[in-house]
């Protein structure tokens, strides 16, 4: 809101300079974000918080500093005009719609452009100036907080005001030209034949003031704040006037305006006031006084304040209290404070009058909680943050919203995400069902700017229609690593993919199983599903070609796993037990064989522990070569054999025994030649 | 006056005689050795012309120079071998060294680990909370009445799915971790201290201070006999070990309808370097929990106060590490995911 201090001037003694007047408004919860000079006026500009409706004007921003300073206020003096003849017809429909009606005829204006001192202040806070009445209203609204409406008298039909909701199909053009249609859930203001105006929001064209005008009707009233907010938003219109109804206005102030306005009126286009009607529908809430108790303010600001201060301030505020036994407090706020509805409202006050500033500090004891949590999925998801980023993997974090499109591009039309109603943009107006988008947009990103070696990963959520599955998103692409002594070329590959997933989940204590992969956005032969306990919980592989140029991404290959963690948080922490290792010494041998490449290397090993017995410790892999001196469907593996007792040192010959028979078993369980 | 020229000539010479180690530092010791040719040239500046004393300071440096780099030529030439074995293999000592390459967590889970563990070391518990809401969690349960203007605050993106636990109206993607209390309260009476992290949604338009995705770091304390000056104290400790102890903070009253008092907290940016800010920066929102909270939690009357706060991840990130453009933190060009 914007605020003049010639305004405010003119109702309350102000010495204090311009920054410490808007330091100590802030401090007090009324924060001045910014102030300029308006000619030769200065014009703060306010953060009302919804709660202070009564703070949108001069007057309560002159109580305001009052309270805040000490000084005194002066209100104006307004003259009471009597009417000369009887009431006007009002009806409100629903009491609940309209609280107060005053509706106030004036005869005889004299319409013309307003004084220069009238427009000087209306244009100083941003309102253009019409004429001498519309300003008028302004001016009134501006001072008061009380929205205002003036009618031209002779164009409403009938002489009746009629406050009812709009009828299906009723249509209006308002002042500012729009035609606009209306329905039920719009509170208008009819005359004997249609809407004159849209109730709390804005006027009709066809009964609005103008030069032409002899008869003014003044409208102050008071409206449903939840019927305003509505039909401000249904309309897509925010004016003045709704956003003060919608916060709330001071039911009070409804004459205190509409007196205030008749009497400018009528001093400035010598209009005489012939009659006037105050429909009085409901009584505004009424206000049971707040216990207070000196204590209560003590326990909950852990600050002590004498009775006397406590008493000082909120009474310059305009609230009233009465003693109620020994430091207790009956307190009844002013009119104006509608947000005032409990005890912590009142301790509030005087906080913010105090100033949080002085008010004491102290740290809590914090006991022994109620709220147990689960430490697993945090420590599942730390673990595997931090073996993954020790792993050259950098964490990202990337929007979970996403666009249908973008699922589609990635091969995964055929899952739904959850659909966002009201979204900004299309590009983010579904809630991620997969980690491969959000992903693969980053590499695309980091690829078209140079950076083509990338190691990846998020752990966030992906969505389905009631459900959010915490979900660990990895990629790699580029060359596997950097070394200047020995430069390779060699890009990463699945195996590279696999290992860091389960060098992860090792960590954790588990060891997944692969099997034939079923996602659809693998290459063919170049993935894998993972497996945990039983459970299907993702897949790794090479993401195929095709779904690359869809996203136009042009590197050797991408490689991508999605592992859900659900699964993962429910298992046991794994209970990491000491082993002594063997006091004795382990025996290699190497192994060199040749086999066809449909045998798996997982049955290879297996009939080395079956064949060779419980002396067989391990088995590792040194190398596969498929190159051009293998025949056709044939693969070499070299691979070393660990024989170890934990009993005794093994003899050559024992071991030599062991390991012939792993050789035989090779031949005739697996084909395998040695070489 | 030296002649350096000739000088440079015999350094060369005797340098590229040196074909064993032995030779190679008697060549160190003549020129570079305390009693060698660099330090009597020095030793010569005091007694020499003013007008002189420039070139001879230069020429003693330049020759330094020029020996160290020769001598260092020479063994790495030895060390492979072209010389004889007395010499071992030399490293040059300026190759970059060679190790895994390292990964590096966001800024934004950096950032939040640290604001929990402020938290978390006084005794917090960190809990996580859906990011899929109800209107009741979201804003009704927090005393945020539908069609109440102090909802304009709190933007928010509906879903498509309708929230099975009210009639005709829609799930919503939370707009503030704040509806966390609401489930925490639900489940837990007190005492509870709890903080809770998460992202956010707000529909705004994306700018270089504003992102319709965001993360906050939530935290709610209830007991009997929690105090305002326990919410000073509190988040002036938490302020200190994030921003170091020289910073200046202040409490400003605020307005949110699920406390009271509410006040939000600025920090002074003059511990930041860089110019054009403004001289109070707000970094966080807090309060004493509003009672209507506690009933709507079902809490019995008056038995209860708490403290609540909430601060802006992306926010805090950005004060700290002078991160200027958040959407910086969504694109992860991996130059920036790096640095941290």
């Amino acid at each position: 809101m914007k605020l003049s201090l010639n305004w405010l001037k003119s109702y309350v003694d102000l010495k204090l300079t311009t920054d410490d007047l808007a330091h100590r408004l802030t401090m007090a919860g009324l924060e001045v974000e910014g102030v300029h000079a308006a000619g030769a006026d200065t014009v703060l500009e306010l953060e009302i918080t919804p709660n202070r409706p009564d703070c949108l004007s001069v007057w309560g921003m002159s109580r305001e500093i009052a309270a805040i300073t000490g000084k005194s206020l002066h209100l104006p003096r307004i003259k009471a005009h009597k009417p000369t003849k009887d009431k006007i017809s009002i009806a409100v429909e629903d009491k609940k719609d309209c609280g107060r009606y005053i509706a106030t005829l004036m005869e005889g204006a004299a319409i013309a452009p307003s004084p220069p001192e009238t427009s000087k202040r209306l244009s100083a806070v941003g309102l253009r100036p019409v004429n001498n009445a519309v300003d008028v209203t302004n001016f009134v609204l501006m001072e008061s907080g009380q929205p205002l409406h003036v009618f031209d008298y002779d164009k409403i039909a009938e002489g009746k005001i009629i406050v009812r909701r709009a009828k299906t199909g009723e249509r209006i053009v308002t002042i500012d030209g729009i035609e606009r249609k209306l329905d039920p859930s719009i509170l208008v203001i009819a005359d004997a034949q249609k809407p004159v105006a849209i109730a709390g929001v804005i006027g009709g064209k066809s009964t609005q003031v103008t030069s032409a005008t002899k008869n003014i009707l003044l409208e102050s009233a008071c409206f449903d704040a939840g019927l305003v907010r509505r039909a401000s938003r249904t309309l897509g219109l925010q004016s003045d006037s709704s956003y003060r109804f919608e916060r709330g206005v001071d039911f009070e102030g409804v004459a205190l305006a509409a007196n205030r306005a008749t009497d400018l009126i009528c001093s400035l286009t010598n209009a005489r006031v012939v009659r006037r009607t105050d429909c009085f529908k409901t009584v505004a809430a009424s206000r049971r006084p707040l216990v207070v108790g000196i204590s209560d303010m003590e326990g909950l600001l852990g600050t002590f304040l004498a009775p006397a201060r406590i008493k000082m301030f909120l009474t310059s505020l305009g609230f009233t209290l009465r003693p109620s036994g020994k430091n207790i407090f009956r307190v009844t706020p002013p009119s104006w404070r509608n947000d005032i509805k409990a005890g912590v409202d009142i301790v509030e006050e005087v906080a913010r009058m105090v100033g949080y500033d002085r008010l004491s500090e102290g740290l809590p004891v914090i006991k022994a909680v109620n709220v147990r949590v689960d430490p697993r999925p945090r420590a599942v998801k730390e673990t595997l943050a931090r073996t993954l980023a020790a792993q050259g993997f950098c964490e990202t974090v990337t929007y979970s919203l996403i666009s249908a499109e973008m699922l589609e591009r990635s091969g995964l039309e055929n899952l739904r995400g959850v659909a966002l109603r009201n979204f900004l943009s299309r590009d983010h107006s579904i809630l991620r069902p997969s980690m491969l988008p959000s992903l693969l947009a980053v590499v695309q990103t980091n690829i078209n700017r140079g950076q083509k070696d990338l190691r990846l990963f998020e752990i966030s959520k992906v969505y389905s229609a009631n459900e959010e599955r915490t979900t660990l998103g990895l990629v790699m692409t580029g060359r596997r690593g950097r070394d200047w002594r020995n430069h390779s070329k060699d890009a990463v590959d699945f195996y590279d993919l696999k290992g860091a997933i389960e060098q992860s989940l090792g960590r954790l204590g588990i060891s997944g199983q692969w099997q034939a992969p079923t996602c659809p956005v693998l290459d063919q032969g170049a993935g894998a599903d993972l497996w945990i306990n039983g459970k299907n919980v993702g897949f790794a592989g090479r993401i195929s070609a095709q779904i690359l140029s869809r996203w136009d991404i042009k590197a050797p290959g991408i490689y991508f796993a999605q592992i859900d963690l659900e699964p993962v948080f429910v298992l046991p922490a794994p209970g990491v037990q000491y082993h002594p290792f063997a006091a004795f010494p382990a025996i290699g041998r190497d192994v060199s064989i040749a086999v066809k490449t449909d045998v798996p290397y997982a049955r290879i090993e297996n009939v080395c522990y079956s064949s060779a017995g419980a002396l067989l410790k391990g088995v590792h892999l040194i190398e596969e070569y498929t190159g051009d001196k293998m025949a056709s469907g044939k693969r070499a593996l070299v691979f070393s054999l660990t024989y170890q007792s934990d009993e005794r040192t093994l003899r050559e010959d024992e071991v030599n025994g062991l390991h012939q028979n792993v050789l035989k078993a090779l031949a005739e369980q697996t084909g395998a030649v040695l070489r | 006056m030296w002649n350096f020229s000739q000088i440079f000539d015999q350094a060369r010479n005797d340098l590229a005689s040196a074909n064993d180690a032995s030779s190679l530092e008697a060549c160190r010791l003549k020129y570079l050795g305390k009693k060698g040719l660099v330090p009597a040239i020095f030793d010569s500046l005091s007694s020499a012309l003013p007008e002189d004393k420039p070139a001879i300071g230069k020429g003693a440096n330049d020759l330094r120079i020029l020996v160290v780099a020769l001598l260092a030529e020479k063994a790495m030439a030895l060390g492979k071998g072209e010389g004889g074995k007395s010499c071992a293999r030399a490293v040059d000592l300026t190759m970059p060294g060679v190790g895994p390459a390292l990964g590096h967590r966001h800024v934004l889970t950096q950032t939040m680990t640290e604001i929990c563990d402020v938290f978390e070391r006084m005794g917090f518990a960190a809990v996580e909370s859906p990011e899929i809401e109800t209107e009741y969690n979201n804003f009704t349960g927090l005393n945020i009445p539908i069609d109440h203007p102090s909802r304009d605050a709190f933007d928010t993106f509906y879903l498509e799915a309708a929230d099975s636990s009210a009639k005709g109206r829609n799930l919503l993607l939370r707009s503030h971790t704040s509806s966390g209390q609401v489930r925490v309260m639900r489940d837990h009476q007190p005492p509870l201290a709890v903080i809770i992290p998460g992202r956010v949604y707000r529909p705004d338009a994306g700018d270089a201070s504003h992102s319709f995705m965001f993360h906050q770091v939530e935290g709610l304390l209830v007991d009997k006999d929690v105090k305002f000056s326990d919410l000073k104290g509190l988040l002036s400790e938490f302020c200190r070990r994030f921003f170091g102890p020289q910073v200046k903070m202040r409490f400003r009253p605020h307005f949110f309808p699920f406390t009271e008092p509410s006040a939000e907290v600025d920090i002074s940016a003059d511990i930041f370097k860089g110019t054009g800010r403004k001289p109070w920066l707000e970094i966080l929102g807090c309060g004493m929990v509003n009672p209507k909270v506690f009933e709507a939690a079902g809490y019995p009357s008056g038995k209860y106060t708490g403290l609540a706060f909430g601060m802006g991840v992306e926010r805090m990130a950005m004060l700290k590490y002078g991160i200027k453009d958040i959407r910086l933190f969504y694109e992860n060009d991996v130059r920036f995911l790096k640095q941290f």
